[in-house]
């Protein structure tokens, strides 16, 4: 009998010293998203979304079942709000889930540095979490936002962001962007917009553009096309698509980047500092709207030319706007040059955001193309109308 | 006798006394010294049980009390024997008076020996005055022998004129065909299996080793049952040491009756809290025969068809005799299977408490969302859901086995239906957790020995009430506790782990892979060290060798 009790108390270590942290998985509030914007008076409005697991017992059956809820509070910090909304919800707050943060464009000009801090303490904050700028009204009527097709919207806007054709900045990259020198982080922008016939009920949200913050604070958006061009110039081109015309004006092409690389040169000659964005591109042709064969190299030619015109053009619209616009360098070419020229880094990063807006940027596209599709000329058209 | 008994009690646990308090005078000097270890040595003491005194029971020779010979008057024997024999109606006398004056006596037990036999081959004989015409005889006149023979089978032709019996061998028990061993079915592969007949199985594993170095030494164990056990081993193949060993062993045990070889195990395992087996055991002569070649040592055990196997590694617990009769790589896929399932069976409930109670950041979104949904009815902690279903599914195997076979089938109706679909719907059980119970079940019965698969099955629940209690920490715990275990059993010897545990290379080709039979190379090196070669090298079979013309 003893060494039965003895053994029995040994186990009673894991019950009395055990499950401290144990919480059922549906005693937790899975925070999907989280929105931040400025109320009149100065505070922060917290919104977080909230999946709401629906029990299979009855699916189906009951029709049209509420996914997600929205709770919101305000407070001086985030913490504080985070907890008012604790005592407005019977189930424990869970973030480890969060796949989004939308930040409000009013809150964004007036400053996101209070924020960002609370995400980087607790482990359950991950940073993998893609952080946005919401564009236009408040971040709170996104996560409001009724998506069609996946479970939760954040879900949705998460999957959108990992198709890779669009700016995905995580708290990760923010915070890696934010805090290196010759680089100012960037995020996407989302903005609601409404689809079909009934707007009130089926709303849908685009991603679109992105966002430059400059010193934590917002200092202007960019839009897709724009944006494309800092993507090129960022080297974080990956699924792009550029168009063009013909300088004959005999109609458009259209390609698809495939692999896309990207080289920075820096040059200091006296006070004048000059970059050379090179870029090498190769992809291939899906769109062809001229009467051209561009099986045939000389035509191919022709077409490679005008992409990367057009791709030049990009660029240097988008590189032109944060030059003398926001005089914000997004793309990192005071990072090159700090690697490159460590020495004459130091001297002038004091002033880099005057430097940068004056730097001579040329663009240097280079672009392959690899195939041109199972047609040369369009089909539609007839053998004489096609130019060899 | 009960006196005797106490009085030898006394002195000893005297002694116990005195050496527990010189003992503790000891323990408050290291105090000092030692802080560490001695609070480890104080806890070890204070779990341990205590062992009893153990009081080994007299031989009991109730048959006869004194070494008694056969004497010349012939009355006087049947007398000696019908004394011994009273109240066995099944013992027979046949008196035969020739020519009025030479008697002879022909004592046999009926229910053991075949009369057909008898008739044949004594009696007529000697009636006819001719030479008894059976295989097997001898002369004895010790009648403690006599009793022994006739209890075994035989039949005793006492005469008058000598005081010497002659001992016929007329065993005719009706034993059971050979048959497919239910408990350990191949596709592919010999079907005859052990039965309940000692020599039959000695038999079946003569006929597959045609050598006179496979001995069988014959021990008899049981004060009653007197039960034959054989240790069965090639010379040469198994180390000397090694045999001595398990002679030694078995010769320890001292018991009224064995009734099965599974008594034999539990009196030779060296470690016997272990969950895992220490002894192997198989109903298959094919696996004895294998084993034997790898220089291990065999127990027959008379009236049970399981032949014991020792010494036993882990990996013998995931090697099924198909593996080598299917062809190389299908059998290393399905050990890899194997290996893969063996963790399952231990640690698929525990992880899924574990996860879903601590760790929910670990689970993708939409997942952990699906889980939670069905979990949303369910009014029990994930543990005691997994705990419970565990137990249910461990009651419904016990009742499939135990049940008659017409009654099995609705067992396992009521038991797919009851859990798999009613439990889930009245939101008993979620639904996870039913599906990772049937895993587990699955992977448990994928587990080709069935003593080894039960061990893992026990460890389940220990390591299931960690992780519901500790989270993952407690698996790790749990883990490191198996692999420690596990890395320290030894069996007859031979480290548990081996050839992987101290690692040996060269034999590490039969347990992670199965190697073509062609490449095996030397015998394992844990055992079967002194007559190393079982196959020449080289013999990869291709079309085009050296020697021989391209077919």
């Amino acid at each position: 009998m003893k060494p039965f009790l003895r053994i029995c108390l040994i186990l009673s270590i894991f019950m009395t010293s055990g499950c401290w942290d144990r919480t059922e998985i549906n005693d937790l509030a899975f925070i999907t998203g989280t929105a931040f914007d400025l109320t009149d008076n100065g505070k922060y409005l917290l919104s977080l979304q909230f999946a709401i697991p629906s029990s299979s017992q009855n699916g189906g059956s009951g029709g049209q079942q509420q996914k997600f809820f929205v709770l919101s509070a305000t407070g001086k910090n985030a913490n504080e709000a985070f907890e008012k909304i604790q005592k407005k919800n019977s189930r424990k707050l869970f973030t480890a889930h969060r796949s989004v943060i939308l930040i409000g464009e009013s809150l964004g000009r007036q400053g996101i540095n209070d924020l960002l801090d609370v995400f980087s303490h607790d482990p359950r904050q991950r940073l993998k979490t893609y952080i946005m700028l919401v564009k236009g009204g408040e971040a709170r009527k996104v996560l409001q936002t009724r998506y069609p097709f996946d479970q939760l919207p954040m879900e949705a806007v998460k999957e959108m962001e990992s198709q890779q054709t669009e700016i995905a900045t995580s708290l990760r990259d923010f915070f890696m962007a934010a805090s290196s020198p010759g680089i100012y982080p960037i995020v996407g922008v989302i903005e609601a917009d409404s689809e079909g016939s009934n707007p009130s009920k089926n709303n849908v949200f685009k991603l679109g553009g992105s966002a430059v913050f400059k010193d934590l604070k917002l200092v202007g958006l960019l839009d897709g096309n724009e944006t494309d061009g800092l993507n090129w110039a960022r080297g974080h081109m990956k699924d792009g698509r550029i168009n063009a015309e013909l300088v004959d004006g005999k109609g458009n092409v259209g390609m698809v980047v495939t692999h896309a690389n990207r080289m920075i040169k820096t040059d200091l000659q006296g006070d004048r500092i000059q970059f050379k964005i090179i870029l090498h591109g190769k992809g291939t042709l899906i769109e062809n709207n001229t009467d051209l064969d561009v099986s045939l190299p000389k035509n191919l030619t022709l077409v490679q030319d005008a992409l990367e015109k057009s791709a030049e053009k990009q660029i240097h619209v988008a590189v032109n706007k944060l030059q003398k616009q926001f005089k914000a360098d997004a793309i990192g070419l005071g990072r090159e040059l700090y690697r490159d020229k460590p020495n004459d880094w130091k001297l002038i990063r004091n002033e880099w955001d005057q430097n940068f807006a004056e730097a001579d940027v040329t663009v240097d596209v280079t672009l392959t193309i690899g195939g041109f599709g199972m047609v040369g000329p369009p089909l539609q058209l007839n053998e004489e109308g096609i130019k060899k | 006798m009960v006196f005797s008994f106490f009085s030898n009690e006394q002195p000893f646990s005297l002694m116990l006394l005195t050496s527990r308090i010189i003992l503790g005078k000891n323990w408050e000097n290291t105090t000092i010294k030692l802080e560490g270890a001695f609070q480890v040595k104080r806890f070890r003491k204070w779990i341990r049980v205590e062992p009893g005194n153990a009081s080994i029971p007299e031989e009991l020779h109730a048959e006869n009390e004194e070494n008694a010979e056969l004497t010349l008057d012939l009355n006087q024997n049947e007398m000696t024997f019908r004394d011994i024999f009273e109240n066995c109606s099944d013992i027979n006398f046949r008196k035969i008076c020739l020519d009025g004056q030479e008697k002879q006596l022909v004592i046999y037990l009926a229910t053991l020996v075949n009369e057909e036999l008898i008739d044949d081959h004594i009696l007529r004989p000697i009636l006819d005055n001719a030479i008894i015409s059976a295989g097997s005889t001898k002369q004895s006149s010790n009648v403690n022998e006599i009793v022994r023979q006739l209890l075994d089978g035989h039949a005793a032709i006492l005469t008058g004129t000598d005081n010497k019996a002659v001992l016929v061998k007329a065993n005719g028990v009706k034993q059971r065909s050979l048959e497919e061993p239910s408990s350990e079915p191949v596709i592919r592969g010999p079907r005859d299996g052990f039965i309940e007949n000692i020599s039959t199985n000695i038999g079946l594993l003569r006929a597959r080793l045609k050598t006179p170095r496979l001995k069988m030494e014959a021990v008899t164990i049981g004060s009653l049952s007197q039960t034959q056990v054989v240790l069965s081993y090639i010379t040469g193949v198994a180390t000397e040491t090694l045999i001595d060993e398990v002679r030694e062993r078995v010769k320890r045990i001292r018991i009224d009756a064995i009734l099965d070889s599974g008594y034999i195990e539990e009196f030779i395992e060296d470690l016997p809290y272990s969950p895992f087996p220490q002894v192997h055991s198989s109903e298959r002569p094919d696996v004895v025969t294998a084993e034997l070649l790898e220089g291990k040592i065999a127990i027959l055990v008379d009236n049970s068809p399981f032949v014991l196997m020792v010494p036993m590694t882990f990996w013998t617990g995931l090697q099924a005799s198909e593996d080598y009769y299917v062809r190389w790589p299908i059998a290393t896929f399905v050990r890899w299977i194997r290996f893969l399932f063996i963790f399952i069976a231990i640690f698929a409930p525990s992880l899924y408490v574990a996860v879903t109670t601590f760790h929910q950041e670990m689970i993708p979104t939409n997942l952990v969302l699906s889980i939670a949904s069905s979990r949303e009815a369910v009014p029990f902690p994930a543990m005691f859901e997994a705990l419970s279903m565990e137990i249910v599914f461990e009651a419904l195997r016990e009742a499939g086995i135990r049940l008659p076979k017409q009654i099995g089938q609705a067992i396992s109706i009521v038991g797919a239906l009851v859990i798999g679909q009613a439990a889930v719907q009245a939101g008993i059980i979620s639904a996870p957790v039913v599906i990772i119970v049937s895993i587990t079940g699955i992977a448990t019965f994928a587990i080709p020995r069935y003593n080894f698969a039960s061990g893992i099955r026990l460890l389940r629940f220990p390591i299931l009430f960690l992780a519901g209690t500790l989270g993952l920490y407690g698996i790790v715990l749990g883990f490191l506790c198996i692999v420690l275990h596990v890395a320290s059993l030894r069996s007859f010897g031979v480290p548990y782990l081996a050839p992987l545990g101290p690692i040996t290379v060269t034999s590490l080709k039969d347990i992670l892979i199965r190697v073509p039979i062609w490449a095996r190379g030397p015998r394992p090196l844990a055992t079967g060290n002194s007559d190393s070669v079982r196959e020449q090298a080289g013999q990869k079979p291709s079309p085009f060798r050296e020697g021989r013309e391209g077919n």
